[in-house]
């Protein structure tokens, strides 16, 4: 199990993607950071929010979907070691994948920009948590559905931008027509990116959308553990 | 001792019956093959031995054991090839030996592998950068890393030249002279030929025979030729031989049924009794021909 853990490790190093989804979001951090007003609460939370939302709707399912294409689930069910370790040993990875980015985030805007990090740690916490629990659950969703890795992708993909664009990542909020604007505080990316919000503007997150994103985690995992196919 | 022993297996998928009572056993130390066309219940036997799919009905001992209620002994005992299985494209060479060698409790050292399959100077190569040939290569060094008692290698040279071909049953031939029992799936007939004691043939989820290559061929050689002049007395007694089955002539032509080597002694009569004979030629069997007989249909 440590080996698996071990090699599936530098199997990550080696892959593209994570270097996108470190990147990518920083990239976005900086460009916009430069040009931000001091004391803003918007610009942090969004660049978190589109790391999360890299990692569990493109990263996650496209991996797991090209081991199941490539047969080494299937593999790996004719040794000793059930395929199951490979499924938490990546969820693992790409938990501290996540976590990487979203620390590399705080670190580059916490010093260079000298962007607000908010007070209330536990609350932060807990909306990283829950939030990344629905993004991953529905990557896992992505995963159990796609026929390859390919699929899963552009499934990936296809999801990404109209969750980024709902959730207010790809505008400003009040940019959006109003209705759009509520309608996507109630989508996965977009309650997580305002529970963000509220988090880094000094109050509590507000416990109906923690209870969305909660519901999210917690029914889309169900629909992708009865539809994962092994092989 | 029988290492494996398949009873009367069933197995079918929407009403389609893809296993319709396969029974079989695979003696200790032999290279066993399992022959047929593509979709003929082949590999989901083979699964289903392996403990990846579990029968409708019938009863499966691998060396003892029942490869679902006992699945992690089984597999522990097991190494497996499988048919259009790949490994992620970034993985080294080195890393995936000691990766699968981890997962068993007395595995082999996978760098004495390295240098017996003849991967040593790929040790630090990814996948995705391996031949056709080398990943087969690879493939089999995983199925025996675990350390085995039984090998199932699954249609392993489709795909290859006719040289990696050549070169890997040489490497078969030498993991069953390593004391492990080989189960080799294939459609290839010159491959169960060259490399198998013995070969179950399977025809629409049946067994329909389980002989020897030699077994399987048996049978009867037909030879022709015509007779040139002279003497053609030498003739009788031709149908006196213990080979030769039956004469039959029709002018100067003649064809000569036999068994065995019966064509030696048939042209040593001939020559024996200053017989002149031109235009011969001999029809041999081979397992394409046996395996028509058996099923009533040409293989490919």
């Amino acid at each position: 199990m440590m080996k698996l853990a071990v090699v599936e490790a530098k199997l990550l190093t080696r892959e593209p993607g994570a270097l996108f989804s470190l990147l990518i979001p920083l990239f976005i951090l900086v460009v916009f950071g430069s040009s931000i007003e001091p004391g803003d609460t918007v610009l942090l939370p969004m660049a978190l929010a589109i790391a999360v939302g890299m990692v569990g709707l493109y990263l996650l399912p496209t991996t797991l979907a090209a081991y199941r294409e490539r047969g080494i689930l299937r593999r790996l069910s004719a040794t000793p070691v059930r395929p199951g370790n490979l499924l938490v040993v990546q969820l693992i990875l790409q938990l501290v994948l996540a976590v990487t980015a979203c620390g590399l985030l705080l670190a580059v805007a916490g010093t260079v920009l000298g962007a607000t990090l908010p007070t209330g740690v536990p609350s932060a916490v807990l909306v990283f948590l829950l939030g990344t629990a629905s993004m991953f659950a529905i990557g896992l969703l992505i995963a159990a559905l796609a026929p390859n890795g390919r699929a899963a992708n552009g499934i990936g993909v296809l999801l990404y931008f109209p969750m980024a664009y709902l959730a207010g990542l790809m505008q400003p909020k009040d940019q959006m027509p109003a209705m759009v604007a509520r309608i996507g505080e109630y989508t996965p990316l977009g309650a997580f990116g305002q529970s963000m919000r509220e988090v880094w503007a000094g109050g509590a997150p507000s416990p109906l959308l923690l209870g969305v994103l909660a519901a999210y985690a917690l029914v889309v995992s169900i629909a992708a553990a009865t539809f994962f196919r092994w092989e | 001792m029988a290492v494996i022993e398949v009873t009367d297996l069933r197995k079918s998928y929407a009403d389609l019956n893809v296993l319709d009572g396969v029974s079989f056993s695979v003696e200790e130390g032999e290279i066993f093959g399992i022959l047929g066309p593509n979709g003929t219940g082949k590999t989901t036997t083979v699964e289903c031995v392996e403990g990846l799919r579990r029968p409708d009905g019938g009863s499966i001992r691998v060396l003892g054991l029942d490869p679902v209620k006992d699945a992690r002994k089984v597999r522990e005992l097991i190494g497996v090839q499988l048919q259009q299985t790949r490994l992620p494209e970034a993985i080294k060479v080195w890393e995936a030996l000691d990766l699968y060698a981890s997962f068993y409790d007395n595995p082999r050292d996978w760098r004495e592998l390295l240098e017996e399959w003849g991967l040593a100077d790929k040790r630090d190569a990814r996948f995705g950068k391996l031949s056709g040939g080398q990943q087969q290569r690879l493939f089999i060094a995983l199925a025996l890393v675990g350390n085995p008692k039984v090998a199932f290698l699954d249609e392993l040279t489709t795909g290859l030249d006719p040289q990696a071909r050549r070169t890997t049953w040489e490497l078969v031939k030498r993991v069953r002279a390593s004391g492990v029992t080989v189960v080799l799936v294939s459609h290839f007939m010159d491959e169960v030929e060259e490399l198998c004691d013995r070969v179950a043939v399977f025809n629409r989820g049946r067994v329909v025979a389980v002989d020897t290559p030699a077994g399987l061929v048996g049978g009867e050689h037909r030879m022709r030729f015509t007779l040139m002049a002279g003497d053609t007395g030498g003739m009788d007694g031709l149908e006196d031989l213990p080979e030769v089955v039956e004469v039959a002539r029709e002018g100067n032509r003649v064809v000569v049924t036999g068994r065995g080597d019966f064509a030696t002694a048939v042209t040593a009569h001939l020559a024996r009794h200053h017989v002149l004979v031109g235009d011969l030629r001999i029809d041999k069997r081979t397992l394409d021909d046996a395996f028509a007989a058996l099923t009533g249909r040409s293989f490919e």
